[in-house]
């Protein structure tokens, strides 16, 4: 149990940048982190490459958001909004970078938007893109490239949301004592702020075992100095799990995918959760 | 007709009696006072005060310095501790209409803390909203209701997202909205894939683009109604929440002020505003736009913001402090100072004002009680006389900002909710303007219908003594005076006397008897002693007289030097010392002024050439046709006045008025018609009627003294003298030293009740009664006259015959 933790240093972040709201809370709490570990940040454009084959159609239309009226879609002046958007993006990766004195790096490609960024992840440690981006149906749940990093990315990701901040705040770590879990309180510690309280989140459903946990998180938060909380949950289905770490507090939730959780709760959990998510691999 | 006996000094002036009093000093005194003879203004100040009816305010008439202010003051300040306290009153803001301030009316001591209350309910609710809408079960709820919106608008785009899909179609989000492709493997299809493709299929999958565009435009055209919804349901949220987290504090407002529905009607109106205005309370600090400093003076606690203004209220009336009704004196009786004001703020270069800026006037202040004003300080403000009447005729205070009825400041204006007025308005003022006022202006009589006549005098009686006595004592207690032995005590009383001119009667000004005490006691300091004493007194008169005597003494001078003529030693014929009397300002003074009278054979008129040359008054011509009245009917009753005479006043060089020197004249015609001299040192004063009756004259005391001082300047010889009316020795309270003079022998005053008495003592001749016969007695002034007048009928009888003859030989010659 003792055994040496094979956690990742973070040096570089990649942030998935399309001028959401997510995104922009993406951004956020990315260069904050970057700051916190000294590491790189890389801000991601992509030019969803969907969008430039529907432009070629011939009788694709654009439905107007504000005023529900239809043009015709041009090529050249759908590539001129990207390349819009993507300044747009620069200018605020530089603004919030700069402000915290952050190294960065901007990067514009062209392709389908989820693998893209997988190919993008790859170079980076931890991958922050928004729980949903500018999907048309932007409700609760994952958007179709959050979904695609959970399930093919081999780094951590973090999924934000607006009105969160990741940095300051209760931070929710799960645990169960496996690796996963273990990788997944050593990255809490690590990127969590000094000032924010860390609510472990023991999940067993054997009362005796929960204490030797409790001892064991307890070994590895050692003397860091944050403030840290116990609970203990029974192991119950996603929508349960969510309403009961509601009741704790609201804050990042940090797990890993490689914990002893059901696949279908671990989704469920992600999916349903609506703070901040960052699963560490 | 006998000469009467010359005065005895006893005559010459009323003393006053030490010896009457029981007390040494005034000290000895208990420090009271009492209103000593205005009975007839106090019954009027009793009744005005006590009838209720409306209109039954009062007008204090009377000269300055007789005491009326302090003389109701002292009434009021009696009567106000038992009447009942008025009310509160304090503005509000009117959340209905916001230009028209409501006024509130509470007991006494509750507005202030009505105000208290208030500004407490803000500042708590600036920790209990933020508390209330951080709560956990607001955000949650919040949270729902956005999520429910975007919930609402995703599964309906999420359907329609799912229904393209099943026909591989793909809802995109462009950067200007949706669009719809068609998809192959999760990726829009190529265009030239998209041309290779059969017509049929293209022809179904823009079919189909169509149907879900216009699906998507019906769901779009929803989300506005949608949107609204939720703010709808979020507005109702917080109006629960807000109106919950109020109740319990609203509700302590509520049992507080029960029973004054007003006041329940504001907490209604404050609780509604403040759900509606819930957010305000969020945010400690307003923007620095909200920002606005309230005057310029120290910073009210709580919340500056001028949205937090509204919550305020503005007492403009407290009377936690006041014992029994309100007594207000208001000095200086201007518009705004009566009836109150709208003050202004400047605010980035603009005017601007609202319900706390409304200032209370006199009104509001005596409301329920008494308000004192002075009547010619009223009349000289602009707009003050008006608004008063206004004020009392409608029974209630409106606050008119005089800026902006003359459209001085064109800005933003309140109409403040007039308040009810119940007042009784004492106005204290001079005779003329009482009568003017009555004359001229028509509200007056209904406004003002009770008149408290103050009098210029009060009887010489030992009640009266005492009440002087007991007037200086608690003068001197209060303002901190040496006691005044009782000695001085008689002198002032003396004083009083002569300045009310009657030695029966003792002037009402107190406020020249106060000076007189004072200026006592500082001559009393001077020399070193402990009390007043009746020689500090008389220093201090001779020293008021000496110091306004400049002119009296210039005058006199020139009749030392003969620049003025004034014979006091030799007989002359036609010629006679008048007096008159000169007013400068509080001071008066005699002199003599020779008057002369000269006869000529004419048709019976007398002269006046003061009248001629429109120097004299109109009374002093009525003197003049008085005597040649009394000059006709006596002497040529029966056969014509055959002569002219001329009288005047020799070196007048202003204006004659007054027909107190018509006895003078009578004397002087008299002695030039039958050319008796008469003695120059003796001076006459009086006026004389028809039948030759000598009648009373003002300022006798005055006149004595001005020849006497001439005299006495020339040497007193025994022979001078005064004729005064002898209806006006009760006037004489003389200086000491002409009463010395008199007592030594050196002086006489001589009462005269008929012309015949002072004509004998002028000319040492006797005036002569009248036969039954209507003759006089041989050698009379009366027979001589008689014969002057005979003979200058005749002489002019015989002038008018040789005329007529010597015309009518003139005539026949030439013809």
């Amino acid at each position: 149990m003792n055994a040496p933790m094979k956690t990742r240093t973070i040096r570089t972040i990649a942030v998935a940048l399309d001028c959401s709201p997510h995104s922009k809370a993406s951004l956020e709490a990315a260069a904050k982190m970057a700051a916190r570990l000294s590491a790189e940040l890389v801000g991601i454009f992509v030019e969803d490459t969907n969008l430039l084959r529907m432009a070629g159609l011939p009788f694709t239309e654009e439905i107007r958001l504000y005023s529900s009226t239809t043009t015709k879609l041009d090529e050249a002046q759908l590539e001129r909004l990207l390349r819009l958007q993507a300044r747009e993006a620069r200018e605020l990766l530089e603004r919030t970078a700069e402000a915290l004195t952050v190294r960065h790096t901007f990067r514009v490609m062209r392709g389908m938007v989820p693998e893209q960024l997988m190919s993008a992840a790859t170079e980076a440690d931890i991958l922050v893109l928004g729980r949903s981006g500018r999907s048309p149906s932007c409700r609760k749940g994952l958007g179709s490239t959050a979904r695609t990093a959970l399930c093919e990315s081999k780094r951590t990701v973090l999924l934000m949301r607006p009105g969160f901040s990741s940095a300051a705040g209760p931070l929710l770590v799960l645990f169960d004592g496996s690796e996963g879990s273990r990788n997944a309180l050593e990255t809490a510690l690590t990127t969590a702020d000094p000032e924010s309280t860390l609510h472990l989140v023991v999940i067993d459903p054997e009362p005796e075992s929960a204490e030797k946990l409790e001892q064991e998180a307890q070994t590895i938060v050692g003397e860091r100095g944050i403030s840290v909380e116990y609970h203990h949950l029974p192991q119950v289905g996603g929508r349960d799990l969510v309403r009961y770490l509601r009741m704790i507090d609201s804050g990042l939730l940090v797990l890993s995918d490689r914990m002893n959780l059901p696949e279908e709760v671990f989704n469920e959990l992600v999916s349903e959760i609506d703070s901040p998510v960052l699963v560490v691999r | 007709m006998p000469v009467p006996e010359k005065l005895s000094p006893s005559q010459l002036f009323n003393r006053c009696d030490p010896g009457q009093f029981t007390f040494e000093t005034t000290a000895q005194l208990d420090g009271t006072t009492e209103i000593a003879g205005q009975q007839r203004a106090m019954e009027a100040i009793r009744f005005s005060m006590g009838i209720g009816h409306d209109g039954f305010n009062l007008f204090a008439l009377g000269p300055s310095g007789t005491g009326k202010q302090s003389t109701v003051l002292h009434y009021l300040n009696r009567l106000a501790p038992d009447a009942p306290c008025p009310d509160d009153w304090c503005y509000v803001f009117n959340f209905e209409k916001p230009r028209h301030p409501k006024a509130l009316r509470l007991p006494p001591g509750r507005a202030c803390a009505l105000g208290s209350d208030m500004d407490h309910l803000v500042e708590t609710l600036f920790s209990v909203f933020p508390a209330a809408f951080s709560s956990e079960e607001y955000q949650s709820r919040e949270k729902e209701i956005n999520e429910s919106f975007q919930e609402r608008q995703g599964v309906a785009i999420e359907e329609l997202e799912v229904n393209a899909r099943e026909h591989d179609i793909a809802l995109i989000r462009t950067p200007g909205g949706f669009a719809f492709a068609p998809i192959r493997k999760g990726e829009v299809i190529k265009p030239d894939d998209f041309m290779r493709l059969k017509e049929e299929e293209r022809e179904r999958i823009e079919t189909e683009m169509v149907r879900l565009k216009d699906s998507l435009q019906s769901i779009m055209a929803q989300i506005p109604k949608w949107q609204r919804e939720s703010i709808e349901k979020l507005k109702e949220l917080n109006r629960d929440v807000a109106g919950f987290a109020l109740k319990p504090l609203v509700g302590e407002l509520r049992t507080k002020y029960a029973g004054f529905d007003e006041v329940m009607r504001y907490i209604d109106a404050i609780e509604n505003d403040i759900i509606e205005n819930f957010d305000q309370f969020l945010e400690r600090e307003p923007s620095p736009q909200d920002m606005i400093m309230v005057g310029s003076g120290p910073s009210k606690p709580g919340p500056k913001g001028r949205f937090f203004i509204r919550y305020k209220v503005n007492v403009v009336i407290d009377n936690s402090h006041t014992n029994g009704a309100p007594v207000i004196l208001e000095d200086k009786p201007a518009s705004q100072n009566l009836i109150g004001d709208i003050e202004h703020t400047s605010q980035m270069g603009t005017l601007v004002t609202d319900f706390t800026l409304i200032k209370a006037g006199a009104l509001h202040k005596a409301n329920g009680g008494y308000l004192v004003l002075d009547a010619r300080r009223l009349l000289l403000e602009p707009f003050a006389w008006e608004a008063l009447k206004k004020a009392i005729r409608t029974r209630q205070i409106r606050i008119e900002s005089l800026a902006q009825l003359y459209s001085m400041v064109s800005t933003i204006s309140l109409e403040p909710e007039p308040i009810p007025l119940q007042v009784k308005v004492i106005l204290i003022g001079e005779r003329q303007l009482y009568y003017l006022l009555s004359t001229y202006d028509p509200d007056f009589n209904e406004l003002f219908k009770v008149a408290a006549d103050f009098e210029d005098d009060m009887d010489r009686n030992p009640e009266n003594h005492i009440a002087y006595a007991r007037m200086i004592g608690a003068m001197a207690m209060r303002e901190k005076l040496r006691p005044f032995d009782r000695d001085a005590v008689s002198r002032i009383i003396e004083h009083g006397s002569r300045l009310a001119g009657d030695a029966t009667k003792l002037t009402s000004n107190l406020q020249g008897i106060c000076d007189l005490a004072h200026e006592a006691d500082y001559h009393a300091s001077q020399q070193g002693r402990t009390q007043v004493t009746a020689d500090d007194i008389q220093a201090v008169i001779e020293a008021q007289i000496h110091r306004s005597s400049r002119i009296q003494e210039r005058i006199r001078e020139a009749m030392m030097r003969q620049t003025i003529l004034i014979d006091t030693t030799s007989e002359r014929v036609g010629q006679i010392n008048g007096l008159a009397v000169y007013s400068l300002g509080d001071r008066s003074f005699g002199r003599p002024s020779r008057i002369t009278a000269r006869v000529r054979l004419g048709k019976g008129e007398v002269l006046d050439i003061e009248r001629e040359v429109e120097m004299g008054g109109p009374i002093h011509s009525k003197g003049v046709l008085i005597l040649s009245g009394f000059l006709g009917a006596r002497y040529a009753a029966e056969r014509p006045l055959s002569m002219s005479a001329t009288l005047v006043f020799e070196q007048s060089y202003s204006g004659v008025e007054g027909d107190s020197a018509s006895s003078a004249e009578l004397y002087a015609l008299l002695s030039a018609i039958s050319e008796v001299p008469i003695r120059q040192w003796f001076a006459v004063t009086g006026s004389v009627n028809q039948y030759g009756e000598v009648q009373a004259i003002g300022g006798v005391n005055e006149k004595i003294e001005g020849f006497f001082d001439l005299c006495r300047e020339r040497g007193l010889d025994g022979r001078q003298g005064v004729l005064i009316p002898v209806s006006n020795v009760s006037n004489l309270m003389l200086r000491s030293d002409v009463v010395k003079a008199v007592e030594e022998g050196k002086f006489s005053i001589w009462p005269i009740a008929h012309i015949d008495q002072g004509i004998e003592l002028l000319t040492g001749v006797p005036a002569g009664e009248p036969a039954p016969d209507g003759s006089w007695p041989e050698g009379s002034i009366n027979a001589r006259i008689s014969c002057r007048i005979e003979a200058m009928a005749k002489k002019l009888k015989e002038f008018e015959s040789d005329e007529e003859n010597g015309d009518k030989t003139k005539c026949s010659t030439e013809k």
